[in-house]
């Protein structure tokens, strides 16, 4: 049963051809209402249930109130009619003149990205810093299923994904760009990018291997369907030089560096951590032994087959993990000098990190494009010791040192490296038999931290929506026609015919569009994409001209030419 | 391209709130926000034509603001709101002109000027009585622009003349006027004009005539091939003999939209009998051989050095006949013909006036069925009883069908003709001599003036728009795909390389590059671009 007195949405009631309607603006539907119905919902926002069926039983029958009653609650649940949560209009009026977005993250509750203990993958947890930090700059509305504050210039709206494309009109209204995270949403984010409504939408994407070209197949689907004020965000320059390789625009990947809190990861008196570690762990050996640090999940594709290998060559180092279980290995018979130190919440991880006088990151991981501990890592002062593969060494520079790794040439499951454990090993000792680089690179790894900060992060975002605005200034759709003529049978198989093609002098507006003559003769291949330009990306072009002429070079040169027509004649 | 009649408003509401414009389509439920241009868009929506809105609209609003807003109306319309998809609004326009006895409106697009001098004075002869006698079945307008030169259109009362006035800065091309309420356009243009963007107007049907003129021989296949290109089933591409659908045929560049609808014939009251008829052609040629020996007439259209050559021949191999000879450019350039042979064409009123006594001194007419001939003028020669011995590769054209015999004969699109000149002169010979199946044949022949009517012509033009519109609804039954194709890269995690693909969001798959490719080339291009466009690219890259 509802609850009255509630609050309504904006509604607008009107009457066609008899029955009356109520127009719900704030999720574009009508609703048929019956004479009942309609008199509730006059009332609903002052009055108690009570108060509402004694005004009703003066013009209706119990039933027919009985039966408005149901219908209303049946379209409360719908989210229609009736505001699920807070009045957040004040809210959203006077408290913030900030830009607005739109977060869409349909697989996650919004609560997990400010109760950071609940999040344990390295993505959630950039993702939530990056978000707690990008409020100094935007408001950010969550798309959820009520409406609510969550903190200051954070919301809940009540906005489902099945909503969005409904309601383009009024997003694109309202908000400044929407923010989503890539993870293969074909179902929604796909068809939004059809609507030159929709503000621009920027794709956090982490991962561009693994998963079995999943991941990559799903990143090349975006790529094609995007608009050109869209934009994918990617975590180092390394993920955004991959992409080049496999696309032909790689300015539609943008570096969005993770950053740290510099302020809660810091160097600390190092004999005091591992002390405090060794205690925890009940291993003193912790205290005065030389530490090789790993704080992940304990997997085959983070490395863990390879710390073990590490951890078997060096028994004279003792090797501490840090995570939340040890998985498989936990039945295994592990070598004596590897000591599981637990799982800790994340306000203790610069103890632990700080317990390690060497922070060792074997990842295998497709998924591995940034490396966010190996940033908190040195943000404590340890230097890392990683593989020569994605995005890891230019977090680092050359405040760490960089073992070898065979990288792969096709993605197996989601590994696609495998670290030399030899090399690996070399490394460590080297850091950890000579104190003179030990602290220079200790030094210079607390420097180079420092400079990745979330703020930075936001910012960032901020200033790329602001690029995507500009370049959605100067989409232009492409509104020429053109002609594809069959080859003169008697000309075939005697030469190469130059032209069967034609772009008409009219567009499709009856403008004219070129001087002088009714049409001009084009290669077949420049209209080949005019054609696939009518309703279709540039990008799309591009994987058509990619497989079917067979000249790159050639094949890029003529979507220069044909955008630079489209562009030209508009 | 948008054109509002494909589309019915659903029932809808709109309203404003908060200084926002809403419509609330009542059958779906949903609600739009539209701009200012959408609102007055939708307010004209039931009760005007896309032009008639569109001239309306364009004083207040950008040209681009208007299309703008009926595209994203009717993109609406393709994903369910506000508008739905018509099908029966064609229809009864047909039915409309039938039961009302009322006439389908006709746009007629005019270069006379430019045309006029590149034609025979046989060939705009019939398209003066085309025009005519269409202009009772339909009526006919063309449009004149006071920037333009005055169209030689003065001398044709049977079209009226639309002047349009064009405001200072307008960007509309005059196709844009051709949708104002127009059931058809009827194109005549023989090269490769403006004319051609008639054919991006959606909806309206395009009646296009080839002549298949002499003159024009050498920019035909050209033509033809363009004109392919640009018809869609709607269209219909018109010729004027048989023969030269069998010739586009036999080329390949044939689409099923082309009719076979010959000029109507002119046949005036014999002068007497066949005796008297070649005393007189004696008597003007100055030639007794017309009067005493078997009159063949050769109605030809051959490329003037090869005709020379092969009529030559013939002449010399049958010195006991008179041979007439009609060819235009021929009459021009053969200047030393065998003594046996004159030739002739009509090329003014006077002319015109002593040709019916020609043809019915002949015996027989005899005429190469290739490209270049006028039928026209072969069915006004025999349509005095002469029965015809047609050059042929193609069988027995059509129109003489049951008048006349076949030589075997063939000939290639640089104008070599060939044929056995023995077997000609043994049929030709043999045709002359009086018999049974000639009689029939004569009979047969002399019935082709009431076979072959100006009034005939005019009303399968007119049938051939009714098809159009026809068409035109059939066409948009195959609706757009509101969830197109994404073309894209696909990795090959086994191989480590990527190639192209298409997926399908709506049932999470990849499917065939070059369907896909088709599927969305098929709502822009007729079938005949996207053949041209695939068979260029087979045997470059690894097309399937």
């Amino acid at each position: 049963m509802l609850d009255f007195p509630k609050m309504l949405h904006a509604l607008y009631f009107f009457e066609e051809a008899g029955a009356s309607y109520a127009a719900d603006l704030e999720k574009a539907r009508v609703v048929e209402l019956s004479a009942a119905m309609a008199d509730i919902l006059k009332v609903a926002e002052t009055q108690t249930h009570t108060e509402i069926v004694r005004i009703l039983r003066a013009s209706y029958a119990e039933e027919a109130i009985l039966e408005a009653f149901e219908r209303l609650a049946e379209l409360e649940k719908e989210g229609l009619l009736f505001n699920r949560g807070e009045n957040l209009q004040w809210s959203f009026e006077t408290e913030s003149k900030w830009r607005k977005l739109l977060v869409v993250l349909p697989n996650f509750s919004v609560d997990s990205f400010f109760d950071i203990e609940t999040l344990s993958a390295g993505t959630n947890m950039a993702l939530s810093y990056m978000i707690r930090h990008l409020t100094k700059y935007a408001d950010l509305h969550f798309t959820g299923s009520q409406n609510r504050k969550i903190t200051d210039g954070v919301y809940e709206v009540d906005i489902n994904i099945e909503d969005l494309v409904r309601l383009r009109s009024q997003i694109g209204e309202t908000y400044y760009g929407i923010l989503t995270l890539h993870q293969e949403q074909e179902r929604w984010l796909l068809p939004l990018y059809r609507y030159p409504e929709f503000p621009p939408i920027l794709v956090q994407c982490h991962a561009p291997r693994g998963h079995g070209g999943q991941a990559m197949n799903s990143l090349l689907r975006h790529y094609a369907a995007m608009r050109e004020c869209d934009g994918f965000t990617a975590p180092s320059d390394y993920v955004r030089e991959f992409y080049a390789d496999y696309v032909w625009d790689p300015s539609f990947f943008n570096t969005l560096p993770n950053g740290v809190d510099a302020e809660l990861f810091k160097p600390m008196d190092k004999a005091a951590a591992k002390r405090e570690i060794a205690k925890t762990a009940g291993d003193d050996r912790i205290e005065s032994a030389s530490t090789v640090g790993y704080l992940s999940r304990v997997q085959s594709e983070k490395g863990a087959s390879v710390y073990l290998k590490l951890a078997k060559l060096n028994p004279h180092l003792l090797f501490l993990i840090a995570g939340p279980s040890l998985g498989r290995y936990a039945s295994r018979k592990l070598p004596d000098n590897l000591v599981y130190v637990g799982f800790h919440p994340r306000e203790k991880l610069p103890l632990i990190y700080n317990a390690f006088d060497v922070y060792c990151f074997p990842s295998m991981s497709g998924e591995e494009t940034f490396g966010l501990t190996v940033l908190e890592a040195m943000a404590c002062g340890v230097p890392p010791v990683v593989p020569n593969f994605d995005g890891v060494p230019s977090v680092v520079g050359d405040t760490g040192l960089v073992a070898d790794a065979d990288n792969f040439d096709q993605d197996i499951a989601t590994l696609v490296s495998y670290p030399c454990p030899i090399d690996f090993s070399d490394k460590i000792n080297r850091l950890l038999n000579n104190a003179e680089l030990w602290q220079t690179l200790s030094k210079k790894a607390r420097e180079r931290a420092v400079l990745f900060t979330w703020d930075k992060t936001a910012d960032r975002i901020v200033k790329l929506f602001e690029a995507l605005h500009r370049k959605k200034k100067l989409i232009n759709r492409n509104r020429l026609l053109n002609v594809f003529v069959p080859p003169h049978p008697l000309e075939e198989g005697q030469h190469e015919p130059t032209h069967k093609s034609f772009v008409l002098s009219m567009n499709e507006h009856y403008e004219r569009c070129f001087i002088r003559d009714a049409m001009y003769p084009l290669r077949v291949e420049d209209g080949l994409v005019l054609s696939i330009l009518k309703d279709h990306t540039p990008r799309e072009a591009e994987a058509i001209l990619a497989e079917w002429v067979p000249d790159k070079t050639e094949a890029r040169a003529i979507l220069k030419r044909v955008l630079g027509l489209v562009n030209g004649t508009t | 391209m948008v054109s509002h009649t494909r589309y019915r408003l659903k029932r809808h509401h709109k309203f404003e709130q908060d200084d926002r414009k809403y419509v609330a389509d009542i059958e779906t439920g949903d609600i739009v926000q539209i701009n200012d241009v959408e609102w007055q868009i939708l307010s004209r929506y039931a009760s005007q034509t896309l032009h008639q809105m569109i001239e309306a609209l364009k004083k207040t609003y950008k040209l681009t603001t208007i299309f703008d807003g009926i595209e994203r109306l009717e993109h609406l319309g393709r994903e369910g709101t506000l508008l739905h998809p018509v099908v029966e609004a064609v229809e009864p326009t047909v039915a409309h002109w039938q039961q009302r006895d009322q006439k389908p409106k006709v746009l007629v697009p005019f270069h006379f000027t430019v045309e006029k001098s590149s034609l025979d004075y046989i060939t705009n002869l019939n398209r003066y009585q085309f025009l005519t006698h269409l202009a009772a079945f339909a009526e006919l307008e063309t449009l004149s622009f006071p920037e333009e030169k005055k169209t030689a259109v003065q001398d044709l009362d049977a079209v009226e003349v639309r002047n349009i006035d064009v405001a200072a800065g307008n960007a509309l091309m005059p196709p844009w006027y051709a949708m104002d309420g127009y059931n058809g356009i009827l194109l005549l243009s023989q090269f490769l004009t403006d004319d051609l963007l008639y054919y991006r107007i959606p909806d309206v049907p395009i009646v296009h005539c080839i002549e298949g003129s002499q003159r024009l021989q050498h920019v035909l296949l050209k033509v033809l091939l363009m004109l392919r290109a640009f018809q869609s089933p709607k269209d219909t591409l018109v010729v004027k003999a048989s023969w030269m659908k069998e010739w586009i045929t036999e080329l390949g560049v044939l689409a099923d939209n082309v009719r076979v609808i010959p000029d109507g014939i002119d046949v005036v009251a014999p002068i007497g009998d066949k005796a008297l008829a070649k005393q007189h052609t004696a008597a003007l040629f100055e030639n007794p051989m017309f009067a005493k020996q078997p009159v063949v007439g050769l109605i030809s259209g051959f490329e003037p050095r090869r005709g020379a050559a092969w009529i030559s021949e013939f002449a010399r191999a049958n010195p006991h006949l008179a041979i007439f000879v009609y060819d235009t450019l021929l009459e021009q350039q053969y200047r030393y013909p065998p003594e046996n042979v004159v030739i002739f064409s009509a090329d003014d009123e006077e002319t015109l006036s002593v040709l019916p006594i020609f043809f019915q001194a002949l015996d027989l007419v005899c005429f190469p069925a290739m490209p270049g001939t006028p039928l026209s003028i072969v069915l006004e020669a025999m349509a005095y009883g002469a029965p015809c011995v047609a050059m042929t590769k193609y069988g027995m054209p059509a129109e003489v069908s049951g008048a006349g015999v076949v030589v075997k004969s063939d000939w290639d699109h640089a104008s070599n003709f060939r044929i056995s000149i023995s077997e000609l002169s043994n049929t030709i010979n043999q045709w002359l001599k009086p018999s049974h199946t000639r009689t029939e044949c004569e009979n047969v022949a002399k019935g082709l003036a009431q076979k072959f009517t100006w009034e005939k012509v005019a009303q399968k033009i007119v049938q051939c728009f009714e098809e159009g519109h026809q068409q035109s609804v059939n066409a948009f039954r195959r609706e757009r795909n509101v969830s197109p194709p994404v073309f894209c890269r696909r990795y090959d995690p086994g191989s480590g390389t990527t190639e192209s693909s298409v997926y399908r969001a709506g049932s999470n798959r990849y499917d065939c590059l070059k369907t896909a490719l088709a599927e969305i080339l098929v709502e822009q291009h007729t079938p005949a671009e996207i053949e041209a466009v695939f068979k260029h690219f087979q045997g470059k890259a690894s097309l399937p």
